[in-house]
């Protein structure tokens, strides 16, 4: 009996069993990187949008330098078909992901909300209420903020990929650990802060806020700010010091969606009787957790990469309130295993 | 050997950082170079006159904690005159001003209307108070008969009840109480010394 053929033809006969989870889950992270794309997309073009509102606003087509003429034609080309009134229509999607509005609705960072009242003292509830639809979502979904919106999740996956590369050439990159609870304690100290000094303070170390804003001074107003640098900085903390450092140990926004999703509604679960241990899922998991053990806690961030790459279909979500207890090794792998003798369970 | 090839690693990561470093800053520049951005038409540093927008929460540190500097007042501003405290603004970093006398606001309600918080409430255009229009009698071209101008009140958007002229010189400007502080006329006045300065109402309690 030919002991390859046997494994992979294990591996065909899991994509073709009955209990296979659904085949979209497969595909959720190409759209996982769709929606970071999109997100990071409009996050450019939004403040290009408002310098073409200024420059309709003025009637000055004919007074604008040959670039600024550029960026008006180049505007008015992309949004002229789905549009008739730009000076009024263009308003419908405004702002970046700290707090912006979509189509008419107002969206606000759970975070923003829970600072703004630390630095304020008092609860304005018009605000407040904006948070809704994202603290609702972030109940069902946990972190999904951090792996499918997050602009500065973008960069820092692209970051990540960097390092691979950058491993592959012979180089090192970072691989520490530190203790998860640094960031709930850095989310407590800014918020104390913010209650003392009464100013936003956790807008400038939070990542997403800070590109948002960062994106449209380099866009509108002529240059970058200095929160670029810090950002920068961030970049080069996980580059050298802890893959996906700040997400994991530093972000309080993070820190934060993980305090919300504790509890939450959707999860991954290991199908244990058609898991080979071939390890891929701890692989590829960007927040170093260990989905082939079954550790996924508070961090886990539905981002479904483990799913995506996971040969035997043994990754699907479930809907429980709490993680699937520990289940062992997988049961493929045992088979696994008996064809090649030289690998034993110890 | 080795160390050869430790130091080449290193610039090898050297330079791998200053090209991951210099990335946005150069998107930035490439999505829209400044080499010929329109200079303020004034060469005049006017720190002392910076406003906050119409309809800003009046106490300094209640603003503070109400904006969460999410941009979204400069994005919709027609003109195009919100701007942004830096670093340096220590308190106020990333909240919002109007510099007057370089690009002033045309009071048109947009920014209120969009502020999530309430750091921009909601206000009519006449009870907006920003500040108040001081016009320095000795600098102003009519006021010491250097010609005639009006720009001034011209420009106001809420004209005659802001601004009127004075009963001896039909050309001399004079602020009214209904000024709300816009700036507008610190934007289009002629004179290069800046005689109208935004300066804080004074109210009898």
């Amino acid at each position: 009996m030919n002991n390859s053929s046997d494994s992979k033809s294990s591996i065909e006969n899991a994509r073709q069993r009955d209990d296979a989870p659904f085949f979209m889950w497969r595909h959720l992270n190409k759209l996982r990187w769709l929606s970071l794309s999109i997100v990071f997309l409009m996050l450019v073009m939004i403040p290009l949008f408002s310098v073409y509102q200024t420059y309709i606003a003025a009637h000055a087509y004919d007074l604008l330098y040959p670039n600024e003429k550029m960026l008006y034609d180049v505007v008015e080309t992309i949004t002229s078909p789905f549009i008739s009134d730009p000076e009024t229509q263009l308003d419908l999607v405004k702002g970046n992901t700290w707090s912006g509005t979509l189509f008419g609705y107002q969206l606000t960072d759970p975070l923003a909300i829970v600072s703004q009242i630390a630095a304020s003292t008092s609860i304005y509830w018009p605000f407040v209420l904006t948070g809704l639809i994202p603290l609702v979502f972030t109940l069902l979904f946990g972190r999904f903020y951090c792996g499918w919106i997050c602009p500065a999740s973008f960069l820092y996956e692209l970051n990540s990929t960097l390092g691979l590369w950058l491993e592959k050439a012979g180089l090192k990159i970072g691989k520490r650990h530190f203790s998860k609870h640094i960031k709930y304690v850095i989310l407590g100290m800014g918020l104390a802060l913010s209650m003392i000094s009464s100013a936003v303070l956790v807008a400038i170390i939070y990542p997403p806020a800070i590109l948002g804003r960062e994106i449209y001074y380099a866009i509108a107003l002529g240059g970058f700010g200095s929160g670029i640098i810090f950002f920068i900085g961030t970049l080069l903390f996980d580059l050298l010091v802890s893959k996906r450092g700040f997400c994991r140990y530093l972000c309080p926004g993070g820190a934060l969606y993980s305090l919300l999703g504790r509890y939450r509604l959707f999860r991954i679960k290991r199908v244990v009787e058609h898991c080979n241990d071939c390890a891929k899922c701890n692989a590829v998991c960007e927040f170093g957790l260990d989905p082939l053990r079954d550790h996924f806690g508070q961090e886990c961030n539905n981002c479904s990469a483990c799913i995506a790459v996971c040969p035997t279909d043994a990754m699907t979500f479930i809907v429980s309130v709490k993680d699937y207890p520990p289940q062992g090794p997988g049961h493929l792998g045992k088979k696994y295993r008996r064809g090649h003798p030289e690998q034993t369970i110890e | 050997m080795l160390k050869r090839r430790g130091f080449l690693a290193k610039t090898v990561t050297a330079l791998a950082l200053l090209l991951v470093s210099a990335l946005p800053y150069g998107l930035g520049r490439m999505l829209y170079p400044d080499t010929q951005r329109r200079k303020p038409t004034r060469n005049v540093k006017i720190d002392h006159i910076k406003l906050r927008p119409p309809g800003a929460l009046k106490d300094e540190s209640a603003f503070n904690a109400a904006c969460i500097g999410c941009e979204l007042c400069a994005e919709v501003c027609p003109p195009g005159c919100i701007q942004f405290y830096g670093q340096e603004g220590g308190d106020k970093a990333n909240t919002p001003y109007i510099a007057p006398a370089e690009k002033a606001c045309t009071l048109c309600n947009k920014c209120m209307e969009v502020c999530p918080t309430n750091a921009l409430t909601e206000t009519k255009r006449e009870e907006i108070d920003m500040g108040i229009a001081d016009i320095d009698e000795t600098a102003c071209y009519p006021w010491v008969d250097r010609g005639i101008c009006g720009a001034c009140a011209v420009v106001c958007p809420l004209g005659e009840q802001a601004i009127g002229f004075d009963f001896a010189n039909i050309y001399r400007p004079v602020v009214k109480d209904a000024c709300v502080g816009c700036g507008l006329c610190v934007e289009v006045c002629p004179h290069p010394s800046l005689p109208i300065r935004i300066t804080e109402r004074q109210r009898l309690t």
